[in-house]
């Protein structure tokens, strides 16, 4: 309640307004339904710290209490919210919002995929380890029953 | 009720004008690794030091070095976030952001917020994403994860709710309106709260409560025994919206397995559906 404590406020406050932001553009623009609940996920972010942030500059818990309420609905959320994603999933075989366009307004038109470049194919690379110890000798009839290992 | 100077301002409106500009710039459109994307990383760094030189003017960021660290991992990384072309590192980047946030929670003294978001959000949450992404995602890039809807509009979008904000933001003065100064505030706060935690809590909690209520005690909340009076604060006065938040789990864990286990029987029922028309046509 003291003014000396208001810049911080101020800064928290921002932080808060960014992240909330950007959530907000990750959930407009997104389209991996896994990328646009964690977008939903960073605006709640961005809520927690605004409310931290006046909690301290009042000086009472009222803030913290309500973060931890927001915990609390944003684990429940992605419970339910994770179910129905693999629901979709399940569904189309894809992660795309736009799969569900059907559902769309009638007045929006239709999302149509425009042709992409081919993704560039030279393959990541990856650190390598040195090898170390004896190579253990391997089984053929082994190695046909678990091919993946 | 002092204006934000007209040089912060504009260097703040510079900012939010780069970011949203980068944003743009960096969001998923189709094209792979060209010049526009390392012109929106620059604009995207020019923004992140024009936001901490306004943030300097504003209100001594500079004085929280530990602050400014922080929120730099915040914000930079949830920017990440939601530019990654790959969900996997979208998640990753979401952690690291999360860790961030836990930072700024902790520099405002929630020392318990802190360490819960890193337990839950990081710890929980964010695991059981990878696990979908896991289940779900096909090998290589999709095309709907290397295109995104709109993304000029949605950027627009963004920089004008963050101008907005910011706006507000900087017009907040130390000044307390007259609606709700502190003394008839915390008064009336108390006499409102008192009555019916005295009422609905036990003796004893209520002779806690008289002999300490939380509210008044916390006038800083970093002293020490801060989470036992967060507890006393949420167990106290809250205690009604504790049940309600405990019903709401258990609600939210059975319709979970409730949806699962109905959406794999109209998925079972729509196979047989599709295995009897192909028999019909076989014959």
């Amino acid at each position: 309640m003291n003014a000396a404590s208001l810049p911080l406020l101020q800064n928290a406050l921002t932080v808060g307004a960014i992240l909330f932001s950007l959530g907000l553009v990750g959930i407009l623009t997104r389209r991996n339904l896994i990328v646009m609940f964690l977008a939903a996920e960073m605006m709640l972010q961005g809520i927690s710290v605004s409310l931290v942030a006046w909690s301290r500059y009042h000086g009472d818990f009222g803030g913290h209490v309500l973060v931890i309420f927001v915990l609390t609905v944003a684990a429940c959320e992605a419970a339910v919210a994770l179910v129905f994603v693999l629901q979709a999933f399940s569904r189309t075989g894809r992660l795309d919002a736009a799969a569900w366009q059907s559902l769309r307004e009638a007045t929006v038109g239709r999302t149509i995929d425009r042709e992409l470049p081919a993704v560039d194919t030279v393959p990541p690379r990856f650190p390598t380890l040195t090898p170390a110890g004896v190579q253990p000798a391997t089984d053929a009839d082994d190695a046909l029953e678990r091919e993946h290992v | 009720m002092n204006p934000v100077p007209l040089a912060s301002g504009g260097l703040l409106a510079g900012a939010i004008v780069a970011t949203a500009a980068s944003l743009w710039m960096l969001l998923p459109n189709g094209r792979e690794f060209q010049s526009t994307r390392r012109l929106g990383l620059l604009l995207g760094a020019a923004a992140m030091l024009a936001f901490v030189a306004a943030g300097r003017r504003l209100g001594g960021l500079g004085e929280e070095a530990v602050f400014l660290l922080v929120s730099l991992v915040a914000v930079v990384s949830a920017a990440a976030t939601i530019v990654s072309r790959s969900p996997v590192y979208a998640a990753i980047w979401f952690a690291l952001s999360l860790t961030g946030v836990a930072g700024v929670l902790l520099v405002l003294g929630a020392q318990f917020l802190g360490v819960a978001t890193i337990v839950v959000y990081a710890g929980a949450i964010l695991v059981m994403f990878l696990f979908v992404l896991m289940l779900a995602q096909p090998a290589g890039l999709a095309p709907y994860d290397r295109v995104s809807n709109e993304p000029f509009l949605a950027a627009l979008a963004g920089a004008v709710l963050l101008g907005v904000l910011s706006l507000s933001i900087g017009r907040l003065s130390a000044g307390v309106p007259a609606c709700c100064a502190p003394p008839a505030r915390a008064a009336a706060a108390g006499a409102a709260t008192d009555a019916p935690t005295a009422a609905g809590t036990t003796p004893a909690a209520a002779a806690d409560l008289a002999a300490g209520p939380p509210a008044a005690v916390a006038a800083d909340p970093l002293s020490d025994n801060q989470v036992a009076r967060l507890g006393a604060e949420l167990f106290g006065r809250h205690l009604v919206a504790v049940e309600a938040a405990g019903v709401l789990l258990l609600v939210a864990l059975i319709g979970a397995i409730a949806i699962v286990s109905r959406g794999e029987a109209a998925l079972a029922a729509e196979a047989d559906a599709v295995r009897a028309a192909d028999r019909r046509t076989s014959r």
